[in-house]
């Protein structure tokens, strides 16, 4: 087996102090391979979100360490953080958070500024990733004028716009309808697969467990691993009525 | 690059509109207090183009406008025997005030008794007996135009000639010397003697000997006369010109701040999200410092050129007003705009300082 491409081991993270004390992730530790598709899955408040922010170098472990493609992200300085965003890591979030005024190609475009490429490559190379993302039809779109499962797409081209090592998706299906849900796993999947990246998915959505190569489940903070298939909803966060289960094609 | 800090601006039209209204604004409120204050200090460059070289006066002179002398009228022919001076021609001076009551002229006469030797570019300040040249702002004040009569200090003198100039501290009219003396009630008297310096001779050199020739009088040049008015007009107004203009600055810097800081504030999430997807502190600095920029470039653009357009118009409908607008001050404004919109980012870059990335995974 290869050496991981992510490597996280006995992270910990706690807020507050004394009485007010709460750790939010205890030790958690486990390790993904180029191509693999990780789910973390746990009802609100489990700890999921902080897990994902501390391995995007977000937030920093109270202890432990977290190696990705080697870097031990951890021993940064608060300076180098952002160009470990935006290089190693690419984030999908719950609510897209695309930027209002830009349209979709705008979107995917200002990653590759902020990476510093500008110009007709940033251009071109954000026209590649809609269009792979199937949205060519949308490029000069605004962001406000998408549907949902199309700005999640977008937020998925904007994520890999600077061919990151890792993908980090929070939530990804929260907002979205089954068919879209679906889509957007699917396009995950597919490129992940064909990317040689890995991606490391949050979510209290059972359905989730179709793109998974391997799943965690995280309970108070605490992460354990957990049997690949179909699972019950999570008793403590229902799952949205308007969300119907995921079948993924082939 | 993706225009950010445009389309952040533009997404709130009336906003961006607003501000840059507000700009334009108080640009054009600092240009057009300056160009008073050029076209004023400017007023005493009016000696400048009266005949001769050297004016001579009694001590203690100013200038003609602000204060007065008295010497008299046959030292003019022991000048004339200094060596360099070509001719010296008295000038007679007085702040006359007429008309009728509730509506009276503040009028600086002046008279110069040209001698016919001279030519006649020169000969054209003296009119003739009977007539009064006067500029434009009293010809308007007075209603009268060339042809008209004027009643001055019980004299009936008819207008022949209407010059240029004239403005809200002064107002012009040139007589002739004899009508002078006679409305005056000088007659061996003159107030001033000015000395035309021929040609090839040194203006210092011939003013130290005129001094010599005349113990008791000081002598003074076209340009003493503008300097020293410039400088009393610096002296009232200076004061008051810098505090408009630092008002004009303080609110056109407040309007970019607020602007930017607003656009900021309404956009924090995502300025979170940039961060988060790993955008460095500089890479949104420089988003809104051009967001402040875009607004104190455009504001200051518009406002020079309203500037331009607002000084010609007082030049052309309320010419007692003198409005001299200069490149370089124009140049100046609209440089100091730009450091007021680069300082104006201040704000809320601290505020963008404070934004956490980890905001972004709230729903």
């Amino acid at each position: 087996m290869s050496a991981p491409l992510l490597r996280v081991d006995r992270v910990s993270r706690e807020f507050g102090s004394d009485r007010t004390l709460v750790r939010a992730v205890a030790d958690a530790s486990f390790a993904t391979q180029p191509g693999e598709v990780t789910l973390i899955m746990g009802p609100s408040g489990s700890g999921k979100t902080t897990l994902l922010s501390m391995i995007g170098a977000i937030l920093r472990p109270t202890s432990g360490r977290i190696v990705i493609d080697g870097l031990d992200i951890t021993t940064l300085g608060r300076r180098e953080l952002p160009r470990v965003r935006r290089e190693l890591v690419g984030f999908v979030f719950q609510t897209f958070n695309l930027l209002e005024s830009l349209s979709a190609l705008e979107n995917v475009e200002i990653a590759l500024n902020i990476a510093g490429v500008t110009g007709p490559a940033a251009r071109e190379r954000a026209h590649a990733l809609l269009c792979e993302a199937g949205l060519e039809q949308r490029l000069h779109f605004n962001a406000q004028a998408l549907s949902a499962g199309e700005r999640q797409r977008v937020a998925l081209a904007r994520a890999l716009a600077n061919e990151p090592r890792l993908l980090l998706a929070d939530e990804p299906t929260a907002n979205l309808d089954a068919e879209a849900g679906h889509d957007v796993m699917a396009l995950l999947r597919r490129l992940t697969e064909s990317k040689g990246h890995a991606a490391v998915v949050v979510s209290h959505d059972p359905r989730l467990h179709e793109v998974a190569d391997r799943v965690f489940r995280l309970a108070d903070g605490r992460l354990t691993p957990a049997e690949l298939g179909p699972v019950q909803p999570d008793v403590e966060q229902p799952v949205p009525r308007e969300i119907v289960p995921l079948v993924l094609g082939p | 690059m993706v225009p950010l800090a445009r389309r952040n601006l533009l997404s709130e039209k009336a906003r961006f509109t607003m501000s840059i209204a507000g700009v334009a604004f108080a640009v054009l409120l600092i240009l057009i207090v300056v160009s008073l204050y050029r076209g004023w200090s400017n007023v005493g460059r009016f000696y400048e183009q009266l005949p001769g070289d050297v004016w001579v006066a009694q001590p203690g002179t100013s200038d003609p406008f602000h204060s007065t002398s008295f010497l008299p009228l046959a030292d003019a022919q022991r000048l004339a025997k200094v060596q360099g001076v070509r001719t010296v021609i008295p000038v007679y001076t007085r702040h006359i005030a007429f008309g009728e009551p509730g509506h009276e002229l503040d009028v600086f006469a002046m008279a110069f008794a040209v001698p016919q030797t001279l030519g006649a570019r020169t000969r054209a300040y003296e009119p003739h007996v009977g007539t009064i040249d006067i500029d434009r702002v009293l010809a308007s004040h007075a209603h009268v135009g060339v042809g008209d009569s004027l009643q001055v200090l019980g004299r009936s003198l008819v207008v022949t000639s209407i010059h240029s100039g004239g403005n809200s501290i002064f107002e012009t009219a040139f007589l002739n010397a004899a009508d002078a003396r006679s409305l005056f009630g000088i007659d061996r008297l003159t107030n001033f003697l000015v000395v035309d310096v021929a040609s090839g001779a040194s203006v210092p050199t011939v003013a130290a000997a005129l001094r010599s020739a005349l113990p008791g009088t000081e002598t003074h040049t076209s340009e003493q006369f503008a300097t020293s008015f410039a400088d009393r007009v610096n002296a009232g107004f200076l004061a008051v010109v810098g505090v408009l203009v630092a008002i004009g600055f303080v609110v056109g810097g407040a309007v970019i701040a607020l602007t930017t800081y607003t656009a900021t504030v309404e956009r924090a999430r995502e300025f979170g999200v940039l961060k988060a997807i790993g955008a460095s502190g500089s890479f949104l600095y420089r988003v809104v410092v051009r967001q402040s920029l875009i607004v104190g470039v455009l504001g200051a653009a518009i406002g020079i050129a309203g500037s331009v357009a607002a000084t010609r118009l007082i030049r052309n409908s309320v010419p007692e007003f003198i409005a001299v607008l200069r490149p370089l001050d124009a140049a100046g404004v609209f440089a100091v705009a730009i450091l007021m919109a680069i300082a104006a980012s201040y704000v809320p870059v601290r505020r963008i300082n404070r934004i956490d990335p980890a905001e972004v995974f709230r729903a």
